[in-house]
């Protein structure tokens, strides 16, 4: 896994030669269950039974709820990580001075800044 | 009729569960329709289960306004089978419909919840519709009548109860 695949699972997976059919369905049925629970119907499920037994159907819906659940509440508490990208212990203060106000990449600028690590744009010029 | 079918009462991974299922008939389905689907993922069914239950049975903020709240949260979720769901405890201890509608209704102008049932509730209400106004400024006025051990009971009954209502929502499962 790198942080290259994580940022397209999360912006670009649609459009992405990088996931098999079923891992796409899979990161589809985990936004919808976020953003639109609603369109999740009978047809849906049917896609995903052809890519995934019904215990895995169960398994990924049930992780997804689990994780749509307590991501919003985690996120009222306003807390960071306690360590670094690259593991090592920061204070909160730190920490949120490394990831930002808001959830975003790692391999955005101020995340290598603090790891020490070229930008993508450096490393272009 | 679930887009996922339950496993029969009879299927050894529901057997497995044992004592769950009678715990889950406390919540009011005695057939335990929710268990039955979960136990197509035995790994998650009991760990899932066990934190839902703790969240929502055992002692510390009162189990009555705690079932008010999971009702709140499965009618937001569009889940018509835990919004149909009252738990035969909270309904003993003397939890009535009236209140539970009250819950669902006006509840922040309503004599007959006390400020800290009304923080609770509006807590929970907040969480999935506006939970950027679930601020420092919020949690503030929560530990002036709550402490903090059960605003994080609170909050983690909320997020593990919605997230499995949606799932279960998406199942078009019914009562």
């Amino acid at each position: 896994m790198t942080e290259e695949r994580i940022d397209e699972g999360i912006d670009s997976w649609r459009t992405s030669d990088a996931f098999t059919p079923a891992e796409k369905i899979a990161l589809e049925y985990s936004e919808l269950m976020q953003f639109e629970p609603d369109s999740i119907d009978a047809s849906f499920y049917e896609r995903l039974r052809e890519h995934y037994s019904e215990e895995e159907i169960v398994e990924l819906g049930t992780f997804i709820g689990f994780n749509v659940g307590y991501h919003t509440f985690f996120r009222t508490l306003d807390f960071y990580p306690m360590f670094s990208p690259d593991g090592v212990l920061v204070s909160q203060e730190e920490s949120r001075r490394i990831y930002g106000d808001t959830p975003g990449s790692h391999l955005r600028a101020e995340v290598q800044d603090a790891l020490g690590a070229p930008h993508e744009t450096e490393e272009a010029s | 009729m679930t887009l996922i079918d339950p496993l029969d009462l009879d299927d050894p991974a529901v057997v497995k569960l044992g004592a769950r299922l009678e715990n889950f008939a406390v919540l009011g389905d005695d057939s335990a329709t929710f268990l039955r689907i979960l136990a197509r993922a035995p790994q998650y069914a009991e760990a899932l289960w066990d934190a839902m239950d703790e969240a929502l049975f055992r002692d510390g903020v009162d189990h009555s306004l705690k079932e008010m709240i999971r009702i709140q949260l499965a009618t937001k979720a569009g889940d018509p089978y835990f919004s149909s769901l009252r738990s035969k405890r909270a309904i003993a201890e003397g939890l009535t419909e009236d209140r539970i509608q009250a819950s669902l209704g006006d509840f922040a102008n309503d004599p007959q919840f006390t400020p800290a049932e009304i923080w609770a509730l509006e807590y929970a209400f907040r969480m999935y519709r506006t939970p950027e106004t679930v601020d420092a400024a919020f949690y503030d006025a929560g530990k002036e009548l709550w402490t903090e051990p059960q605003i994080m009971e609170l909050g983690g009954l909320i997020a593990i109860h919605y997230g499995l209502q949606v799932f279960m929502a998406t199942l078009q499962a019914s009562a």
